[in-house]
């Protein structure tokens, strides 16, 4: 190996209770794509916090180009030249692009900065990417991609000559994954290496040459040569043990029975016209469509949340008003896991107890709203055996979990609460697989058991695993049904084309929602 | 606090490898480092002027003083807790005294009535401001600081437009009493009460058990914190967080009417002046008793000792002969150090915690 540009090894880093990263080792070669790879917990995002300088490992050697460097703040490890882009979004969307692009050293003139002088830097930028974006347009107005690649030009202004990318693809469609790859291509030509962390193992045999695994810490395969490895070999390093992908076994659904929820031709002021939509006991109804369609504005309308204008909810055969998802859970009995677990999913400060167990307190409520912790913590402990809920104590805060047992610490409260409908949008999104397969096991349990479910996922791998029927819905509308053979050609092909029928007389400005 | 069941994570072949309950050393607790500080520089100042420790002359215009200020910090803390603030704790005290003293001088109310009519007052204001806050979604700081100058205004207007000297003088039967009386005056037997605590914290007890439970043991103290912590999950959940915003401003509003009482009764006046002092003594109180600003989490007995603290200080330097403008210099600067050594504690423990990881 030539050009290693960075070079970690034996890297540790501890926070209280646990090792987050004990002995890695990676080394990053110009013109390369690394791809990063560890289950939810494993160590990946520790080990970028740990290279961009946000974490300080507590003992082990970094070198740059071969001499030992020592990152102690991000600004420190831009400096280096390594560049990250974060899952999340990290830009200031009342800037302009160019603003955001040069904001680390902006060019300045006698210490007041000289906007005249941003222009042609972030012209340069934007263009080694290929991309044609108005510099002084504001970011806010860009879609998500755009936002991405915007940050992507951000690192190439402050000359990263190591690129770390967290999950680039995970808000992206197919086509603006593509988009950004061909970027990435870009860059290593010119001689950067990028680091790609994702989840998706397609992308990262279709893109990287060299690969590291993380497990509990450990790099348990380390910049090996992808080439030499094959997508089961990768899962089997990452999990542990062999993976095996089970199938879903049989599940009768009697279609001949009443509906528990159904939508008669209902209209929302978010936009929805004549949603006609039946869930079944112990049936899982898919409702599919991409970004922006509308799947989880139209379920915040059944909640509640916004205006139903015509049409009509029917839960158990009675037209239902709900008037707030209190209404909804605690007359109805509807639970809704939702898509954005961090902002409305889990109370991060707040003990996993109370995580679980605010659906119930109503029920454990005694004399003067009394409610007994010994309760509490019963219920919840019992939860947390079933889903296997990792965690140090009931009194440990949600936030301190990895992304999966958060979201198994969101769908505990629904359990505990008993619902007799489940709405849940977009379960298994940043989840490890072994998580994933989990959760899949654990939603078609309930379905056996009698529980109605609505599964709103993006991912079609999921939907075919998991729906009985498989609702298409695209701008709002429901485009078409598809009775769920399990066989993924078919039905891929199938689902898509409906969309595809559709996204094309529709193209337009507003075709495109972020 | 919650027990942690012996082990949650015993059904996956792995978890049981790492990751080991880590619990903070108890000495790391805000409240004992509080609870130290005050007894410690209560000692200090005691031995420096043996008069601090006077039970008549010192101790228990003290303890009135922190009875009164502990319930506007829990005032304060009621709001905090669904991450909300008001700044207008001072005006609601003021508004709910204007009530007890108009019940006292025009409609000749006996003591207990008018207390009632006091918190009545109040409540019905901080209910207004929180309706006002979940209707509009304008900000808590916004509105409750356009109801303090609301209120500045409607009071001093109302008191001059009823009174001669701008104060309701007329002292309805028992007032003197509850104003100077001590554990002292309640005697079972032979065995008296101790006369540094005066009767008037019986209100501040009562504010502080009824909390504690609130908070502690119920579904809405629990719901009132998930609200603060975050309203949208909360929302999703089943909370009315609308409904719990408006309870959290109406016991705020009720809890500032008594404090106002409680001042008034003090200083044996009923004026418009009343309050004037609260809030910043209201977040000081409730932040260094480990209360978040963000929301979410609170802490009662935090508040009494926090309140406490600074009071003892005051007091002390106060005594030891500190003039007013260097006795703010001297406070500020213990709060500033009382303060860091909480995080210094919370670091060093962290450290501990990590190495033994």
């Amino acid at each position: 190996m030539s050009n290693v540009l960075l070079e970690c090894q034996a890297i540790v880093k501890v926070f209280p209770g646990v090792r987050a990263l004990d002995g890695v080792g990676l080394r990053l070669t110009a013109g390369s794509v690394h791809a990063l790879l560890g289950e939810n917990g494993a160590g990946k995002s520790t080990l970028i916090k740990v290279l961009t300088g946000v974490h300080t490992p507590n003992s082990g050697r970094l070198t740059w180009c071969g001499d030992e460097v020592h990152l102690r703040s991000p600004l420190e490890a831009t400096r280096t030249g390594i560049g990250v882009v974060h899952q999340e979004r990290n830009l200031i969307p009342g800037f302009s692009v160019a603003e955001n692009i040069t904001l680390q050293s902006p060019p300045s003139h006698r210490g007041l900065i000289d906007r005249a002088a941003m222009t042609a830097p972030a012209l340069t930028c934007l263009g080694e990417l290929g991309l044609d974006i108005d510099p002084d347009q504001p970011v806010r107005e860009l879609s998500v991609a755009q936002q991405q690649l915007v940050e992507i030009a951000k690192a190439l202004y402050t000359e990263s000559r190591v690129l770390l990318l967290d999950e680039p693809t995970a808000s992206l469609s197919p086509q603006e994954a593509e988009r950004l790859f061909e970027v990435v291509r870009r860059l290593t030509a010119r001689g950067t290496c990028v680091v790609f962390v994702s989840h998706k193992l397609e992308e990262v045999f279709a893109i990287c040459d060299t690969v590291t695994v993380l497990r509990d810490g450990r790099s348990v395969l380390e910049s090996s040569p992808l080439a030499d490895h094959t997508q089961d070999d990768v899962v089997s390093l990452m999990v542990g043990r062999a993976h095996s992908a089970t199938e879903m076994r049989p599940r009768e659904v009697d279609t001949s029975a009443a509906p528990v929820l159904s939508l008669d031709r209902v209209s929302t002021a978010a936009g929805h016209r004549d949603i006609s939509l039946d869930v079944r006991p112990g049936e899982i109804v898919g409702l599919y469509g991409l970004v922006g369609a509308g799947r989880s504005e139209l379920v915040k309308a059944v909640l509640g949340l916004d205006r139903v204008t015509g049409g009509e909810i029917r839960l158990h055969g009675k037209p239902a008003r709900i008037a707030s998802p209190r209404q909804a859970l605690h007359v109805f009995g509807i639970g809704y896991l939702t898509e954005n677990r961090k902002e409305e999913g889990v109370f991060l400060e707040q003990p996993i107890v109370r995580n679980i167990t605010v659906t119930v307190w109503k029920r454990l409520a005694k004399a003067f709203g009394f409610v007994s912790s010994r309760e509490e913590q019963e219920v919840s402990h019992d939860l947390v055996e079933r889903l296997g809920i990792r965690i140090s104590g009931l009194g440990q805060n949600a936030g301190e979990l990895s992304g999966g047992n958060q979201q198994k610490v969101s769908l505990a409260k629904w359990l505990a609460a008993d619902t007799r409908l489940l709405i849940v949008d977009e379960p298994t999104v940043g989840v490890d697989v072994r998580t994933k397969h989990a959760f899949h096991e654990l939603i078609w349990e309930l379905a056996r058991d009698g529980l109605p479910i609505l599964l709103i996922s993006s991912d079609l791998a999921e939907m075919i695993t998991l729906a009985d029927r498989v609702v298409v819905m695209a701008d709002h509308r429901i485009r078409g049904e598809v009775d769920n053979d399990r066989d993924y050609e078919r039905m891929s092909g199938r689902i898509i084309r409906i969309i595809h029928d559709r996204a094309l007389s529709a193209v337009g400005p507003k075709a495109v929602r972020a | 606090m919650p027990v942690a069941p012996p082990d949650g994570d015993t059904n996956t072949a792995e978890a049981t490898a790492s990751r080991p309950v880590h619990r903070l050393p108890f000495w790391v607790n805000q409240r004992l480092g509080l609870l130290v500080l005050i007894v410690s520089l209560s000692a200090l100042f005691g031995v420096l002027r043996p008069a601090f420790l006077d039970e008549r002359l010192v101790l228990f215009p003290l303890l009135r003083d922190i009875s009164t200020l502990t319930v506007v910090a829990l005032a304060q803390m009621v709001v905090l807790s669904v991450g909300h603030m008001n700044l207008a704790v001072g005006r609601m005290a003021a508004f709910g005294a204007l009530f007890a003293g108009f019940g006292y001088d025009r409609l000749g109310l006996p003591l207990p009535l008018g207390l009632l009519l006091c918190l009545f007052a109040g409540a019905a204001i901080g209910a207004l401001t929180g309706w006002i806050i979940t209707r509009t979604g304008v900000s808590s700081f916004v509105v409750t600081l356009a109801m303090d100058f609301a209120l500045l205004g409607l009071v001093s207007l109302l008191y001059s437009a009823l009174t001669e000297n701008a104060a309701f003088t007329t002292k309805p039967s028992g007032l003197a009493e509850l104003r100077s009386y001590s554990l002292a005056d309640i005697c079972v037997g032979p065995v008296c009460g101790s006369p540094a605590v005066p009767q008037l914290a019986q209100f501040t007890v009562l504010a502080l058990l009824g909390l504690g439970f609130l908070y502690a043991c119920t579904r809405i103290g629990r719901e009132l914190l998930l609200t603060g912590a975050n309203p949208a999950a909360a929302e999703l959940s089943g909370i009315p967080t609308g409904r719990r915003v408006i309870l959290a401003h109406t016991l705020s509003g009720l809890l500032a009417a008594l404090a106002g009482f409680m001042a008034a009764v003090s200083t044996g006046t009923f004026r418009a002046s009343i309050g004037d002092d609260f809030m910043l003594p209201s977040f000081l109180g409730a932040v260094l008793g480990g209360t978040l600003l963000t929301g979410g989490v609170v802490s009662v007995l935090g508040v009494l000792l926090g309140t406490s603290l600074v009071g003892v200080i005051r007091k002390g330097l106060d005594l030891l002969g500190v003039g007013l403008e260097s006795l703010n210099i001297y406070l500020g600067c213990v709060l500033l150090l009382a303060l860091s050594a909480d995080r210094v504690r919370t670091v060093l423990s962290y450290r501990k915690v990590v190495r033994s990881t």
